[in-house]
């Protein structure tokens, strides 16, 4: 026990602390509003987590995925408002029919094309989708979107959904974790890094695009359900152009192509954008001043400035032992 | 039939409009494959410029004067952003999705800027010819006949920069092969620079035709990009003509289904074409490669 303790490194250390302080905080008195905030930093981390693993990982461009959270949300707000279904099940038929349009509608066309198009198919698939859901004001609820939808459990309050939403946070991050990890994820960086050689070596791009496609949409469609049955509601404004924002500002600030990045990035703006309701009317404009200044000059995000913070401590560190201890 | 005719009719003429919008992308992405995400926005403040100098104006002759020279700030604004932004991005190994979130950022910025500078009251260019014009069944204002033959003239007129001019060849040769380019002693940077510019004042220009057809707020500039991305992709990237064909297939398209099926499925109809062409024809209809 003991040695797995000292083998740990200090970021999974300052990981494990946090969530142990993410589990007890509500515990110690947190407000009603500190809970929604950190309800929204759960759901938001992962819908910028599978964003990741698309634009990240597998190098794909995609601009629409607020809307796949939107089609997750969406679909399982219906489900368990008109039809009565319990919002376990439907969660997961929302998540299930995100990855079905979106591996239809993007992965297969996206599946012929490179670069830049499929940054355009993706925007412009979210963008008509926010006009579909206006015009269909009978299932939708039109532009105003869907109210009251049923929570997790009967009589639900804040709290429930706090720990509901971490729970499924850890979850979706150790899938995340296990997909970067393992043989797929590996196919998908070699993809990323170099195409022609990956598939020399026996990789299917194919397979492999679609895969990732798919997998990124259920995550963000679980993501979508989970973000109705915690807040109770959802509108095409989910699909405006701040939200979308703030989602590219979660994964650039934190680091594209970094496991943690994501998440980090998520908890700055989740936070950070509140302290910006300070700005009023400036608010956007600082939100796209900071993407701007963050690609700019530090594209790795707040992952290259830990790494930074990490290699010069190491090197004084190691400046120290050696006077201490010099060599003979 | 009569109301068919003047549809098509009305379409060419909002199609030829998203023509002028589409060629500043077409341009910069054909010369330097760098997507200008930040389109809509650039097109909105040309136009807003233009509009200043409309009410700061006195008497025609300084109107045209300030319009000249707010296209002349939108041409140095595209060399400044080329220079200071553009330029550095492209160094680094992922400057394709680099460039693409950074214009979408700077566009943000841009944008709310636009709405501190003259509030979200939508504004509109006066009409500046009264009068519409009877052929046959077709009726035709006198001032969107203007607008037609002016983008007719600007298109043409950009067809003789790019086939006659030095700077205009230059970014052709570009525009095919880099390598190339090079190897003839064409200064590239220099190049992308001139071609943002250039791009940055065409796109200004169309912001300024388009808001005398529709009306200008800061935040039509989205609309009129996915018009415009859609027009792009649809014509194939980097190729004028395509461009032009397109944003005038799609106008006629826009204006036919807003007669018989009603404005709100305009866009389902695009994007259902637009996926079509791109899962027959990847490249556009007129475009040379992926």
């Amino acid at each position: 026990m003991l040695n797995a303790l000292k083998k740990l490194s200090w970021k999974s250390t300052i990981a494990i602390l946090a969530g142990l302080f993410i589990l007890l905080y509500p515990m110690l008195g947190a407000s009603a509003y500190m809970k929604h905030l950190f309800i929204l930093f759960f759901i938001w981390s992962i819908v910028a987590a599978s964003w990741n693993l698309l634009m990240g990982y597998a190098g794909i461009n995609s601009l629409g995925n607020v809307g796949f959270m939107a089609i997750g949300g969406y679909t399982s707000g219906i489900l368990a408002k008109s039809l009565g279904l319990s919002p376990w099940i439907s969660i997961l038929i929302g998540g299930l029919v995100t990855a079905a349009l979106v591996t239809v509608f993007l992965g297969l066309p996206a599946l012929r094309l490179s670069g830049i198009y499929i940054a355009l198919l993706t925007l412009i698939f979210a963008d008509s989708l926010s006009s579909i859901l206006t015009q269909t004001r009978a299932i939708t609820g039109g532009a105003m979107g869907l109210h009251e939808i049923p929570g997790f459990i009967p009589n639900m309050e804040k709290i429930h959904a706090y720990y509901i939403c971490f729970v499924f946070f850890l979850a979706m991050l150790y899938v995340i974790y296990r997909i970067v990890n393992s043989n797929n994820g590996l196919a998908f960086v070699a993809l990323r890094d170099s195409e022609h050689l990956a598939q020399t070596l026996g990789v299917n791009r194919y397979k492999e695009r679609l895969k990732v496609f798919a997998i990124a949409a259920f995550l963000t469609g679980l993501a979508g359900g989970f973000y109705v049955h915690s807040l109770g509601d959802i509108s095409p404004a989910t699909l405006g152009i701040e939200p979308f924002l703030l989602c590219i500002a979660m994964v650039e600030l934190g680091g594209v192509g970094t496991f943690a990045g994501p998440v980090l990035g998520s908890a700055v703006i989740v936070f950070g954008s509140e302290f910006l309701r300070l700005a009023g009317t400036l608010r956007l404009s600082m939100l796209g001043l900071l993407i701007c200044v963050t690609i700019l000059f530090f594209p790795g995000g707040v992952m290259q400035l830990v790494e930074q913070v990490e290699g010069w401590l190491k090197e004084r560190f190691r400046k120290q032992s050696a006077s201490k201890y010099p060599a003979d | 039939m009569d109301s068919f005719i003047n549809a098509v009719v009305s379409g060419m003429i909002s199609g030829s409009l998203y023509a002028a919008m589409a060629l500043g992308l077409t341009i910069i992405y054909g010369v330097s494959r760098v997507f200008n995400f930040g389109h809509g926005i650039v097109a909105v403040m040309g136009a807003y410029l233009v509009w200043t100098a409309l009410n700061a104006a006195g008497s025609t002759a300084w109107f045209i004067f300030g319009a000249l020279i707010a296209l002349a700030a939108m041409y140095g604004f595209g060399l400044l952003v080329y220079r200071f932004t553009i330029n550095p991005l492209l160094k680094k190994p992922n400057w394709e999705i680099s460039t693409v979130l950074f214009m979408l950022g700077g566009g943000i910025l841009l944008e709310n800027l636009l709405l501190q500078a003259y509030g979200p009251r939508v504004k509109s260019y006066p009409e500046f010819l009264k009068g519409t014009l009877q052929f046959g069944p077709i009726q035709v204002s006198y001032q969107e006949i203007t607008l037609f033959v002016v983008v007719i003239l600007a298109i043409i007129g950009l067809n003789l920069f790019f086939k006659y001019t030095y700077t205009g060849q230059a970014m052709r040769s570009v525009a095919q092969s880099i390598p190339g380019a090079k190897v003839v002693g064409i200064h590239i940077d220099g190049i992308f620079g001139l071609t943002f510019g250039l791009a940055f004042l065409v796109t200004g220009f169309s912001g300024v035709l388009l808001s005398t057809k529709y009306f200008l707020t800061p935040h039509i500039g989205w609309e009129w990009m996915i018009k415009g991305f859609v027009i792009v992709a649809f014509g194939g990237l980097g190729s004028t003509n395509g461009a032009i064909f397109a944003a005038l297939i799609l106008g006629i398209v826009e204006a036919i289904a807003t007669l018989y099926l009603g404005a709100i499925w305009v866009w389902p109809i695009w994007f259902a074409m637009f996926l079509v062409v791109l899962l027959i024809r990847p490249q556009g209809i007129l475009g040379g490669r992926v």
